[in-house]
């Protein structure tokens, strides 16, 4: 196999995945900067910075953004859902920019087709209501099947696994974290959508029931062709789950491509420090090498090279001073000076 | 020679409402011994008791917890003693942070965000010795941070100002700087992103060579226990249903309990379908008959719902708390 190699700028990225003509959502080039504070004490953090990436409608996958804590994985979340303002970009859910959706019309078509899945159960739902009241209430504001509700309800929450008698007056404190998560997706697919965002969806559930969570955003795809945005900084069930993999450093993407070949032969260094850092259930395995942390995130955020150079091993002299370019290896983006033409 | 003995601890918490008692049985008779120099490891979900027996082995208990039965004994190098006997707050005062440490959960609740890291660790050292001299006081700190692989910036910053992994590493130099002979970590890895949850690790064992103490390790996750421990122990519903070394218990794992909880991990590189154990784990208020697992277990008999089976050695201590094996035997 021959391997190719092209150096690519930043609005092509978006376009390059195998020719999307029918794109679901596409990221173009965004951008969020958050300012805090006021006058001279004004200072800006760059959450997202120029990322772009594109889902196919015709071909629903699971997209994994995967990164460390503070790497703007939850940021991009926001910004798809509409939770936050792009500061520079576009972001295009069906071809419309979402921007531009305006007026009730519109806005209701867009929170039916792309709904949020959050990362702690127990905070998702109020204490003092019953969980399927939030059931019913989806299903009434998206009118949906307004003469057999519970039909709908029933539905979506077979596909999860559960059973409305199960639920039905139970307070989120009678049921489990795993339970209650599976509720909050039934609740996700009342409307039918085309795109789920889970941001962080097992984090807080235990590891005993975490893959029957992780096997259902499996099923959903295969079963109902919905696409999900997996956002997550364990890798090992992104390995597992997901069709492509995008690894995210302080606000940039910096290795972009099919999950296997990212996670099993990494090119950018900080996707490999990454994966040798997941702990594998081997007690022969364990970590020999010795890796160095950052200790300042806003010193990360702000330098002008490379964000990963100050822990890089394989630092050239020009990594912290210019940033590299994306290069395009086979179907794969990466963002690092080692492997420039 | 064991450090930690704890013999058939039990450690319910009792409230009454209305007259009405209500009990949760967190931890309901557990036995087990640490060996001095090793890392033991306690796992299980969420529920299932780790954080509470952490508690009563500390001599925390605070009603509604009620230590109800059991002994804890302590042999340190130059004493002996049961935490659970001793009549006074002051007395067990003197051991922790001195004898036993102990580095909490969720760095960032423990610092004083309005201090500096230096205003915590003098506080800290200031509650159990007495240091007034502020240049043996620097020195002090100044080897440990440096035998850590910290730096000494960090004391001058407030904690907002580090990172999380940061954050929880200081926490950990502030727990470890009497050189205490055991350290209890209670989740120290969870919330934290791998590759900052590696330096954590990565840490503990350095501070384990450095000072030769014991450290028991709690914590949900099998794949740090697999990086770190020497023996683990897993508790299900308030019990410890199978304990071993951490080579038998990763291959050779005889409890169904602990084989699902094994074969439901996803490891990098493998794509084969995987499944979680059936059902969820039981509430404490309200337990099962017999083994606790019997309502998930696919083995379970009608001899499982009524009796309780015992924690038994199998081989070289590998102990097993199932039917299973007495009838294979």
């Amino acid at each position: 196999m021959t391997t190719e190699k092209k150096d690519v700028n930043n609005s092509e990225i978006s376009n390059f995945q195998t020719n999307i003509n029918n794109p679901l959502l596409k990221v173009d080039n965004v951008t969020k900067i958050f300012t805090k504070g006021q006058g001279f004490s004004k200072s800006t953090l760059t959450a997202v910075n120029k990322a772009s990436f594109t889902l196919n409608a015709d071909n629903p996958e699971i997209f994994t953004i995967a990164g460390e804590s503070g790497s703007g994985k939850s940021t991009i979340a926001k910004l798809i859902l509409g939770f936050e303002q792009v500061s520079s970009g576009d972001i295009f859910y069906d071809g419309i920019n979402i921007d531009d959706i305006k007026g009730k019309k519109l806005k209701t078509k867009f929170m039916k087709e792309v709904q949020p899945i959050f990362q702690n159960p127990f905070e998702t739902f109020n204490p003092l209501k019953k969980a399927d009241t939030y059931l019913f209430e989806t299903a009434k504001n998206f009118k949906m099947g307004e003469k057999n509700k519970e039909q709908i309800i029933e539905d979506a929450l077979e596909l999860v696994g559960l059973t409305l008698k199960e639920i039905r007056n139970k307070y989120p404190s009678e049921m489990s974290g795993g339970q209650l998560q599976r509720v909050s997706i039934a609740r996700a697919l009342i409307t039918k959508p085309s795109l789920l965002i889970a941001d962080e969806p097992v984090s807080m559930i235990d590891a005993s029931l975490r893959m029957s969570i992780v096997n259902l955003f499996k099923k959903l795809k295969e079963e109902t062709g919905i696409s999900v945005i997996y956002i997550t900084h364990d890798l090992a069930t992104a390995y597992y789950v997901s069709d492509r993999i995008s690894i995210m450093l302080r606000g940039q993407i910096v290795e972009m491509g099919p999950v296997e070949k990212v996670l099993d032969d990494p090119l950018h260094p900080y996707t490999e420090l990454l994966k040798n850092s997941v702990p594998e259930p081997e007690p022969n395995d364990e970590w020999s090498k010795e890796i160095s942390l950052s200790d300042m995130e806003t010193k990360e955020f702000s330098r002008e090279g490379c964000k990963f150079a100050g822990r890089c091993d394989k630092e050239l002299d020009k990594c912290k001073k210019v940033e590299p370019d994306y290069v395009k290896i086979d179907d794969r983006i990466v963002k690092c000076h080692l492997y420039k033409n | 020679m064991s450090i930690l003995e704890v013999k058939n601890l039990k450690a319910y918490y009792i409230t009454q409402k209305y007259g009405h008692i209500n009990k949760v049985k967190a931890v309901d008779g557990v036995s087990f011994e640490v060996n001095k120099n090793e890392i033991y490891g306690i796992a299980g979900e969420s529920g299932c008791g780790k954080s509470t027996l952490l508690k009563a082995v500390n001599g925390l208990s605070k009603p509604p917890l009620q230590i109800l039965e059991g002994e804890v004994i302590y042999n340190f190098e130059d004493r002996t003693m049961n935490i659970l006997g001793l009549k006074e707050e002051k007395q067990r005062r003197e051991i922790r942070g001195i004898s036993i440490s102990n580095v909490p959960q969720g760095s960032m609740n423990v610092l004083n965000p309005v201090r500096r890291i230096e205003r915590s660790f003098k506080d800290f050292i200031g509650a159990h010795k007495n240091i007034k001299d502020k240049e043996k006081f620097e020195s002090m700190v100044r080897k440990h941070l440096s035998a850590l692989g910290l730096d000494w910036d960090v004391m001058k910053a407030f904690p907002h100002q580090l990172s999380g992994g940061m954050r929880q590493r200081v926490t950990i130099a502030l727990a470890t700087i009497l050189k205490p002979e055991i350290v209890f970590a209670d989740e120290p890895t969870t919330a934290l992103d791998v590759v900052v949850q590696r330096g954590v690790v990565q840490l503990i064992k350095k501070i384990k060579k450095e000072q030769k103490n014991t450290v028991i390790m709690v914590t949900h996750d099998m794949a740090i226990h697999a990086n770190l421990c020497d023996r683990i122990a897993i508790m299900y519903a308030g019990k410890i249903v199978e304990e071993g070394d951490v080579d038998v218990i990763f291959n050779n794992a005889l409890h169904p309990y602990t084989r699902l909880l094994l074969e439901s991990l996803p490891r990098m590189g493998d794509k084969s379908p995987r499944v979680s154990a059936p059902g969820s784990p039981p509430s404490l208020t309200n337990v099962p008959s017999g083994c606790r697992f019997h309502p998930r277990c696919k083995y379970s008999s009608e001899h499982c719902k009524e009796e309780i089976p015992e924690l038994k050695e199998v081989k070289n201590g590998h102990r097993v708390a199932c039917f299973l094996e007495e009838v294979e035997k």
